[in-house]
């Protein structure tokens, strides 16, 4: 559907020295998941990088985005390396609380 | 408004791309009944869900159709999301609240979470699974009108 949507999901990257951002906007949901799994499938396995979300322009994400989150979580502390989301939306804060992934980001920013 | 239960009835191809537009219906109905912010936010995930497990699990490869009705009452809302395809494997499991508070990250299954979600957020969940004649999730969520409006 060629819609015009305001609401499209897009994914930035952006690296400065060993930390890379993604800045996520607009609606994260089963429709772009793919896509979304595209961007992050050669970040999460480089090592020499910490990996960070941002969320600050997500408008709604789903359970199929929060799914793929916690997937990064697992392949990156299989690797001992950094994950991290930041400036949450209070409405998405609410869903990671819910669900428990939440937990797993905490000892994520507590463990270095 | 009368005391009868009003119905929108949105009929929509069962795929992903059309479930932002649910969504869309879902704001506009519930921002007018007088929903707040939060409690529209969570209506939109919960019927989502209920959206995305049609589209996933009910036609496999073929072409279906989903039917959202949304049904207004003087103080609830009610959205039933109906498919008629294959009813959705391992439906019971799933009831058993799902979440991952009490696990650790390598003993964490991705997925589940859609049916926890509908649960926590809405007042109301039935769902109502038949094989070979589709699922039918209704959502209930009254209205609180002690809160601010949109």
């Amino acid at each position: 559907m060629n819609t015009h949507k305001s609401n499209k999901f897009h994914a930035k990257t952006e690296t400065k020295g060993n930390v890379c951002t993604v800045f996520l906007s607009g609606e994260l949901d089963l429709s772009v998941a793919s896509d979304f799994r595209l961007v992050m499938e050669p970040l999460v396995g480089d090592t020499k990088l910490d990996l960070v979300i941002n969320l600050k322009e997500l408008k709604y994400i789903d359970s199929t985005g929060i799914g793929i989150l916690l997937s990064i979580l697992k392949s990156r502390q299989g690797m001992d390396v950094k994950f991290m989301v930041e400036d949450v939306p209070p409405q998405i804060q609410k869903l990671f609380d819910m669900t428990g992934i939440s937990k797993f980001f905490a000892s994520q920013e507590n463990s270095h | 408004m009368s005391d009868d239960v009003q119905k929108v009835i949105l009929q929509l191809p069962a795929s992903a791309e059309y479930v932002d537009i649910v969504r869309l219906n879902l704001y506009g109905i519930a921002s007018k009944m007088g929903f707040t912010y939060e409690d529209i936010e969570d209506m939109k995930v919960a019927v989502s869900e209920a959206c995305n497990n049609s589209v996933l699990y009910a036609y496999g490869q073929k072409d279906g159709v989903v039917d959202v009705i949304f049904e207004v009452e003087e103080s609830s809302l009610s959205i039933t999301v109906k498919d008629e395809g294959e009813s959705f494997d391992g439906l019971d499991k799933s009831n058993e609240r799902m979440t991952l508070h009490d696990k650790e990250l390598s003993d964490v299954q991705v997925g589940g979470l859609g049916f926890y979600l509908m649960q926590a957020l809405m007042d109301d969940v039935s769902v109502v699974s038949e094989a070979g004649k589709g699922t039918v999730v209704t959502l209930k969520k009254h209205l609180n009108f002690s809160e601010e409006k949109v």
